[in-house]
């Protein structure tokens, strides 16, 4: 009470002296924070890095030229792998096993003998070779991409630069059928041109023609960095990305990175790292009451039976990210060795990510979507490169911790977003989920078809898609 | 009045009666496994009776064999490891070079077939395949003294070879400095789909199924009542053929004792049982063994077990490369009798295996899965049994009541006390602390195996224990 009496007694004056400053401060400081706080996106810190043999050196610029390449091959080493081919030693598969099992080898016989004797690694070589490809030192290692560029640019319209990066066990190759969609769309039906690209496909390193990091710790982060200085080296200031499977993550990374280089992030597979209490709740009502929680019928549809779908068909299909996750180098060892066992283990991914009914299939089903071909020069891209083994590492070196504390599970996305949603993909991630993290979603549409290999097996429903998230974003 | 009366005493006779029944059957049914019956072979089963002769077996190589694999060693494709990364990724390329160039220079094979074949073996038909194992009887036998017959099964990515050193000692511990009150004549089988035993070619064999063909296998060689002895595997199949044949299972010894019916009083010792020991019935070492739990015990399992999660699933498709190349298939062993023999191994870039074993008989291991090219059947054992999950199957639930003795490694990947064991072994007679091993115990400490084996058996002996189950 007598401090009371002592401020009551205060003279006006002194009073307003202390108060009003004070007051001021008060909420001019609350302002400020709100202010600040409201423009303040978080970011992920860009770092460094150095990923080539021995030490950093300290002298000297790293070499910046860009420069051309071509895939080649010779004679030894198509006769070393017909050898290698035709000295295969197969398991038979069990009885009515189809594809539960894994890579039925009775089917694989058959792509074996196409392999050896009709399947031309000197055409595809070729076909490879169709779009100009380069190389490009950075942060120690070569960095490989594609860069095309539209033979036709329409009067006065932009060409939009897109980036686009493929995942586990793809490469740039995936890319191929969608290209020409992209950087020529009047030509290919697709609207009437009013977005435009050129498309820029880099191998992830450690992946296809960019070699591996020689340095642990090569995860995602690194690689959207890389990516950025890739994007600057080539001239591009602001541009577009889009990814599925590790291209997801990483391209994702890259929003959150330098949110003022992309324009527009367009993603056929969405990784939420952080479950929650939030998800839970969402998970359980969700069944019962979706409106509740945000989920479409389409989102039901394909989410539940939960257990069914996100534990046990999850697990099922995730014995190989358990294995590259933990033990890289001995699960990658005999693939590098054997290129039948390299190629039942990459086209069993090809078959079961396709389409989940595909496991009933004595052959797997592949033939149905992809041709031989196809599916071979990818192999073949793991095969002639030896990545295999450091492909799989990338498991390890963004899989060690665990998923909510890594820097990107905290941060979120505000560059404009468009998601595609495929059925067939392996889990099924519900625009409200996906808000989470993606704060600025533009477009989320559910794809009619396709799984998980989006641009390979439907380019042209994967292109419309990202043309029309593209239109949407150009025209804010 | 008193005929209602009647009738109502007449009711509480009768569903006292029917309670007392029910309570007398139940009591008196023990829970037991059945014995699996199958056919495994190609096709339809034939009509036919099966055919019960033992024919004896030896290990054969050919030089086409030889020259094949030679090639096969010679071309292997390597990738350079990360700087530093030891044994932490899997496997050491720079070691498993040196491997290699052992194997292709110094190993020889010729001579190891014949280390193979010193002891007798020999291949029956069991419910439609060729089950192929070792039988050796004691060298010498006291007058009036008998043999006791004793399985020993092996596991994965093991076989028969594994007992190679361990057998002597049982066979003949006079020899070897051991007490001879119980000698021993020892069978080891290779389980279906491993090694010389044919692979079942049909689906869903698993861990009660192998057991039910080795039960079929002791009592066409003869033996009424035997032990039974087994680690990885192994365990699981001598625990379900002690669950199916009881009365014949005069002891069971494991080196290897999981529990996988996990229920909320192993919860609540995980969470309390490092402050309250006691209270869960935890030894000072076992609390050493197993705190702090999430390093030792669930980080541990995630980072070992991607192996068995891929089998689990697709053995097919991982097997596949495995069978293809020699040098893949080795790197895929070596990991896991370097990790599982001591986990402080990984910080090694040669992985310590040099330290425990010899290439020879490392080699000899893995030549045993190449030359019968059983790598991919032996890695559908995990889906046959796992992929319903851990927990899940029905004899998970059932007791073992057959007198066991437990041997407990240190450097076993997972430690099981004694206090979750008696929870499903309910007649635990010995449960010993080793003083140091790991997961191949068989091959890593025999004498200490051996030991145990026979101070176990003792035992059992001495105060005729499996007459009292």
């Amino acid at each position: 009470e007598s401090i009371l009496s002592r401020i009551r007694s205060f003279e006006y004056s002194q009073k307003n002296a202390v108060l009003v400053p004070a007051a001021a401060l008060g909420v001019g400081g609350m302002l400020v924070y709100w202010l600040r706080s409201r423009h303040k996106i978080k970011t992920i810190e860009m770092g460094d890095g150095w990923w080539g043999s021995g030490e950093r050196p300290l002298k000297g610029k790293e070499d910046e030229s860009i420069r051309p390449f071509k895939i080649e091959t010779s004679d030894k080493e198509i006769e070393d792998l017909h050898r290698r081919l035709e000295r295969a030693r197969y398991a038979p598969p069990l009885e009515g096993a189809a594809f539960h099992y894994g890579f039925n080898s009775s089917y694989l016989r058959k792509v074996v003998a196409y392999w050896r004797h009709q399947f031309d690694w000197r055409k595809q070589v070729e076909v490879l070779n169709k779009y100009p490809h380069f190389q490009t030192t950075i942060e120690g290692i070569n960095i490989h991409f594609i860069h095309v560029k539209p033979s036709y640019i329409p009067h006065g319209r932009a060409v939009q630069p897109l980036l686009m990066v493929h995942g586990w066990p793809g490469s740039f190759y995936e890319f191929y059928k969608i290209i020409p969609l992209l950087t020529e769309p009047a030509r290919h039906g697709l609207t009437e041109g009013d977005v435009v690209f050129e498309v820029i496909c880099p191998s992830i390193p450690g992946y296809g023609f960019s070699e591996a990091p020689h340095q642990k710790g090569f995860d995602t982060i690194a690689t959207a960095r890389i990516f950025h200085k890739l994007m600057n080296r080539l001239g591009f200031k602001e541009y577009y990305l889009q990814g599925g499977d590790w291209g997801s993550r990483i391209t994702t990374n890259m929003a959150q990175m330098l949110p003022q280089s992309v324009k527009g992030l367009h993603l056929n597979l969405v990784f939420i790292s952080r479950q929650g209490l939030r998800r839970i709740i969402s998970v359980m009502l969700g069944a019962y009451v979706p409106w509740l929680v945000g989920l479409t019928k389409e989102d039901v549809r394909r989410t539940y039976p939960f257990i069914q779908k996100n534990i046990y068909e999850l697990l099922r299909e995730t014995g190989y990210l358990h294995i590259q996750a933990t033990k890289p180098d001995t699960a990658g060892c005999g693939l590098n060795d054997s290129p039948v066992g390299l190629a039942a283990y990459i086209l069993e991914k090809f078959s079961t990510w396709t389409d989940k009914s595909f496991l009933h299939r004595d052959d797997g089903g592949l033939e149905s979507k992809y041709s031989l071909d196809e599916l071979l020069t990818n192999v073949m891209i793991y095969w002639v490169t030896s990545s295999i083994v450091s492909s799989m590492r990338f498991y390890k070196e963004n899989l060690s911790q665990h998923p909510g504390l890594a820097a990107d599970a905290r941060v979120g996305v505000y560059v404009p977003t468009g998601i595609a949603a495929f059925p067939q993909e392996l889990a099924h991630t519900p625009r409200a989920w996906a808000k989470q993290i993606f704060k600025n979603i533009t477009t989320y549409s559910y794809m009619p078809r396709g799984g998980h290999f989006a641009a390979f097996e439907e380019p042209k429903l994967l292109a419309q898609d990202i043309i029309h998230f593209v239109r949407k974003v150009e025209q804010l | 009045c008193s005929s209602l009366a009647g009738i109502m005493l007449l009711e509480v006779f009768l569903v006292l009666g029917t309670v007392i029944i029910y309570f007398l059957l139940t009591k008196k049914k023990e829970e037991t496994l059945h014995f699996k019956d199958g056919w495994w072979g190609k096709g339809q089963k034939p009509v036919t009776e099966e055919n019960t002769t033992i024919w004896p077996f030896k290990v054969e190589t050919t030089e086409e064999e030889l020259s094949d694999l030679f090639r096969r060693l010679d071309q292997a494709r390597f990738t350079e490891p990360l700087e530093n990364s030891c044994f932490h990724y899997g496997t050491n390329s720079v070691y498993l070079k040196k491997v290699v160039s052992y194997w292709k220079n110094q190993f020889n094979w010729k001579k190891q077939v014949e280390v193979l074949n010193k002891y007798p073996q020999f291949k029956t038909k069991i419910q439609g395949i060729d089950i192929h194992f070792v039988h050796v009887k004691p060298p010498r036998l006291p007058e009036g003294r008998s043999a006791k017959p004793l399985l020993m099964v092996h596991g994965w990515p093991g076989s028969f070879y594994e007992f190679y050193k361990i057998i002597p000692l049982l066979t003949d511990p006079a020899s070897h400095g051991l007490s001879d009150e119980h000698i021993f004549e020892v069978i080891c089988p290779s389980i279906p789909g491993y090694g010389f035993s044919e692979a079942p070619h049909k689906k869903d064999f698993n861990s009660v199924s192998a057991a039910s063909v080795f039960y079929e296998l002791m009592l066409r060689l003869g033996f009424n009542e035997f032990y039974t002895q087994g680690g990885d595997w192994g365990w699981l199949i001598c625990t379900n053929l002690a669950q199916i044949a009881p009365n014949h299972v005069k002891g069971l010894h494991l080196n290897l004792a999981s529990v996988t019916n996990v229920g909320f009083t192993h919860l609540l010792s995980i969470l309390l049982g490092r402050y309250l020991p006691g209270l869960f019935g935890f030894q000072d070492e076992d609390v050493r063994r197993m705190f702090p739990f999430l390093q030792k015990g669930l980080y541990r399992i995630l980072l070992e077990s991607g192996y068995a999660h891929i089998q689990a699933t697709k053995p097919d498709t991982v097997g596949c490369g495995l069978n293809d190349s020699p040098v893949g298939l080795a790197a895929y062993i070596l990991e896991k009798f370097s990790t599982w023999t001591d986990l402080e191994f990984r910080d090694l870039e040669d992985g310590g295996l040099e330290r425990k074993f010899n290439l020879d008989d490392l080699l000899t291991n893995i030549m045993i899965y190449w030359v019968s090219g059983c790598i991919v059947s032996s890695m559908r054992f995990y889906k046959e049994n796992l992929q319903n999950g851990v927990g899940t199957q029905k004899h998970e639930r059932i007791a073992v009541q057959v007198p066991t003795g437990i041997a407990s490694f240190p450097n076993e990947v997972m430690h099981t006390p004694q206090a979750w064991a008696q929870k499903k072994y309910t007649n635990i007679v010995s449960f010993n602390f080793m003083p140091r091993g790991g997961h191949f115990a068989a091959l890593e400490e025999p004498e200490l195996l051996a030991e145990d084996i026979l101070q176990f058996v003792g035992k059992v002996e001495k105060e005729q224990l499996w007459r009292k189950k």
